[in-house]
């Protein structure tokens, strides 16, 4: 069962318009958005925020993509990673390409960039101790990253780390987050 | 010892759009000074006006029917913070837990497992003090007494805030400590509490800690 019950008919008009937003970018509902809504201002603000990422934005949404695939195996979290998975190949990327996710083959495949390869180890240390990331991988970021794209990377991984958290916590199943074509 | 290092350029309110003059205005109103985590978010003002938003809304009483208040919320903000070594958050909260009203005493004994038997907590506090050193830990490993003792005092529109509560500080603490943001002149001179209790595990997070503590002399 999950932690909280699903609200499917909102009477708040909060919730309504997160519902609207969600609707109109998902193309439905997902199920988190249906479990934040029993707390208008949390339904509200999250789902605000996340609908930002999955877009274009100072870093292309296929790239995202697979940050969000990798940062959601870093964390152990399996909330919505085939949901991802199918998105990350919808907008463009290879099948070979979003296989390396799973595996350390992303750092030899060279469908990677350098500067795309320095975001995964990025991800990595955030994970396991976010103190401990270094000048060394901030030298590599910032030779192929601006300063607004580094904070969206930044925002985007640990977002996803508070996504999954909920997602997990609250045991909610999202095999489909787009229900319309992403392409 | 190891200062951190500021990752990226600070944006300053004379340097900055008018967007995120307006979240400075903001921040400030509330905070009584611009943080430096808000100087940093300055470079992408579209997504730091939304994630700042999930953040006023945590930090205030919540809603007394689907949500919790300011000084439960910020047990919560110790804990998660203090279990993910960020000194940067738990500095700031340590200070903010006091002015709610959250003793020293009562902050000292959230550390590890002390708040289970201490006499400063009660049953509720504790039920969902487990229920986020689970989520910080691996959320699959919930027990299920705990989801009991949880559901028993707070119903859904809560239990989702103390969730969104705890992960959204797993986020923002991951994201500053990642980008070297270093607390503020303000703070020079608070002696750690929770850190002093139980210093860091991690060796980055202890280097940061002693070169503080050195700041303040």
């Amino acid at each position: 069962m999950t932690a909280v019950a699903l609200v499917e008919n909102p009477t708040n008009e909060d919730v309504r318009n997160a519902y609207k937003l969600a609707e109109k970018h998902f193309g439905h509902v997902p199920n988190l958005v249906k479990a934040l809504g029993s707390n208008p201002a949390m339904c509200k603000t999250l789902t605000e925020f996340v609908v930002l990422f999955l877009d274009e934005g100072k870093v292309s949404w296929k790239f995202k993509e697979l940050v969000i695939l990798k940062t959601l195996r870093s964390i152990k979290s399996f909330f919505s990673y085939s949901a991802h998975e199918a998105l990350a190949i919808e907008l463009g990327n290879s099948v070979s390409k979003v296989g390396s996710v799973a595996n350390s083959l992303w750092q030899l495949n060279p469908e990677y960039t350098d500067g795309e390869r320095a975001v995964f180890e990025l991800v990595d240390q955030v994970a396991l101790d976010a103190n401990a990331v270094g000048d060394e991988i901030w030298d590599k970021l910032r030779a192929h990253w601006s300063s607004a794209q580094l904070v969206e990377l930044d925002a985007l991984i640990t977002t996803f780390i508070l996504i999954g958290r909920l997602g997990d916590t609250l045991g909610i199943p999202e095999p489909v987050v787009f229900k319309r074509s992403v392409a | 010892m190891s200062e951190k290092i500021a990752q990226l350029p600070l944006i300053e309110y004379e340097d900055a759009d008018p967007l995120t003059k307006k979240i400075y205005d903001d921040a400030e109103k509330r905070f009584q000074m611009v943080l430096n985590i808000f100087k940093v978010t300055g470079h992408a003002p579209e997504m730091a006006e939304k994630m700042w938003n999930i953040f006023f809304e945590i930090l205030s009483e919540g809603d007394p029917e689907t949500g919790v208040d300011w000084y439960t919320k910020e047990l919560l903000i110790l804990k998660s913070t203090k279990m993910g070594e960020c000194l940067y958050c738990v500095t700031q909260h340590e200070v903010v837990a006091e002015r709610l009203g959250v003793t020293p005493e009562k902050q000292f004994d959230i550390v590890g497992q002390l708040y289970k038997d201490s006499p400063h907590y009660d049953e509720k506090e504790v039920a969902i003090l487990d229920l986020c050193s689970h989520i910080c830990l691996d959320p699959e490993q919930i027990p299920a007494e705990v989801w009991q003792k949880v559901k028993e005092y707070y119903n859904d529109g809560q239990i989702v805030e103390i969730v969104a509560t705890v992960g959204a500080y797993i986020q923002v603490s991951k994201f500053g400590d990642a980008m070297g943001v270093q607390l503020e002149d303000a703070f020079t001179g608070h002696e750690p509490r929770l850190f002093t209790k139980e210093p860091p595990k991690s060796k980055a997070a202890a280097g940061h800690l002693e070169h503080f503590i050195s700041r303040t002399g």
